[in-house]
């Protein structure tokens, strides 16, 4: 092959796969994150399976299995901080939501990886799900405003805090155990 | 007159010339912006290219190494920076250093996480490497007992019983079986280098790269470049001749 074919074909991959050369960014690693849910005293993890009707019950909320059958969550009183993880367009993105009293405290972006959207990480974006809780069919009792060209993002982020609020009320920690 | 007629004929020349030869360009551009517009409903996104020649002419060439361990009847292996159970993908990983079967369940380290899969391939858990005082994962291994044990700058590390958490090994432990590559039967390699190239290009990406002209290079973008202010020239040119015409039919008219 000549060298000048060589840079053509370099050129196309480059041109054409612009988002294999974008790294993920994080905005707050897990220690980070939990350390601000429980004021720097995070405890011992528990563990959830999502298995028989809460595998199902996830599915619903999601449109899709979750990603893994075990999830791990943090509890104390009645306050629960969740790590999830939700494909955008194409890749995962990583989020953390504090739940207390069945009422979503935080919602932030830890680490997000697609190369569009990414505008959802911001606080004035994800601060929409300050005080939101699940009405009785399992949805946001809220809305939230979109943002023009990360409506996959904003779609993702809408189905962890549900899911987040789901797993919450099905835990032991809504009775601060 | 003469030479208004004849510039009429030009243009209408002109506009029946490239009006052929752009109407091929337009009937591809507009079948493949429709199907680009539904692309997620289709699932173009999710299928995957698996054409050797397209595949090589995005320059997807085979993994440089696969790294194989044996866990239990399966076979894990490392493709690049894709993880294998068997000859099914699981999803990406960097820099694959190991894998164990314990407690039901295979166990794939990379130097900084730990994926826990059923032997199905189904994703029970994705742990990041979590002890603050520990450095990378060099290699991953099993105790007599089969407790999962970790090696990371020198220091081993013992997983309890639900591979929940992480304590430093006492000194006085049995010596690990550690987890090392093996070579792989030929077919099954064969199998994952295919799937490893195909997994790189979705069927949405070529559309997209063929409806804007960047699969052809920076001269493919040029053409469509031209082809696109020839489609700029018709639709000009079609209004010149359409106001000529009715002029000349109300002319006519008033001659008559």
């Amino acid at each position: 092959m000549s060298e000048a074919l060589k840079k053509i074909y370099l050129l196309v991959v480059v041109i054409s796969m612009p988002s294999l050369a974008l790294a993920a960014t994080v905005y707050e690693t897990h220690t980070e994150f939990l350390n601000r849910a429980f004021s720097g005293t995070p405890p011992e993890p528990d563990v959830i399976w999502l298995s028989g009707e809460r595998k199902s019950s996830v599915r619903e909320l999601l449109g899709h299995d979750y990603a893994a059958l075990r999830l791990r969550y943090w509890c104390q009183s009645e306050r629960s901080a969740w790590v999830l993880d939700e494909v955008g367009k194409d890749l995962p993105i990583t989020v953390g939501v504090v739940i207390e009293k069945n009422y979503i405290k935080s919602l932030r972006v830890l680490t997000y990886r697609e190369n569009r959207g990414g505008e959802v990480s911001t606080p004035a974006f994800t601060d929409q799900f300050n005080g939101i809780a699940l009405t009785s069919d399992d949805s946001l009792d809220q809305s939230i405003d979109g943002i023009t060209g990360a409506t996959l993002s904003v779609q993702a982020l809408s189905r962890l805090a549900t899911v987040a609020l789901y797993l919450h009320a099905d835990s032991g920690c809504k009775n601060g155990s | 007159m003469d030479h208004k007629k004849r510039r009429a004929s030009t243009i209408r020349r002109l506009h029946r010339s490239l009006g052929v030869a752009a109407a091929i360009f337009i009937l591809f551009m507009v079948i493949s912006g429709m199907v680009i517009n539904h692309s997620n409903g289709l699932g173009l996104d999710q299928h995957h290219v698996s054409q050797p020649f397209l595949l090589g002419w995005y320059g997807l060439d085979a993994p440089e190494q696969i790294h194989s361990f044996a866990a239990r009847d399966n076979w894990i292996s490392y493709a690049g920076s894709q993880l294998f159970l068997d000859d099914s993908h699981i999803t990406s990983v960097s820099n694959g250093v190991g894998a164990v079967f314990s407690n039901n369940m295979l166990i794939a380290a990379s130097s900084d996480e730990l994926l826990l899969l059923d032997t199905s391939g189904q994703l029970i858990e994705r742990q990041s490497w979590g002890p603050p005082e520990a450095g990378p994962i060099e290699s991953i291994g099993l105790l007599p007992d089969g407790t999962v044990v970790v090696k990371s700058t020198g220091q081993l590390w013992m997983a309890d019983a639900e591979l929940l958490g992480w304590q430093p090994a006492k000194e006085t432990i049995s010596k690990p079986t550690w987890s090392t590559s093996e070579p792989a039967p030929l077919p099954l390699i064969q199998t994952i280098t295919q799937q490893y190239r195909g997994e790189g290009l979705s069927v949405e990406r070529v559309l997209l790269d063929f409806h804007s002209g960047h699969i052809f290079g920076p001269m493919g973008v040029f053409i469509y470049d031209l082809l696109a202010v020839a489609v700029g020239f018709l639709s000009i040119s079609g209004l010149v001749l359409w106001i000529r015409g009715r002029r000349n039919g109300k002319r006519s008219n008033g001659v008559k």
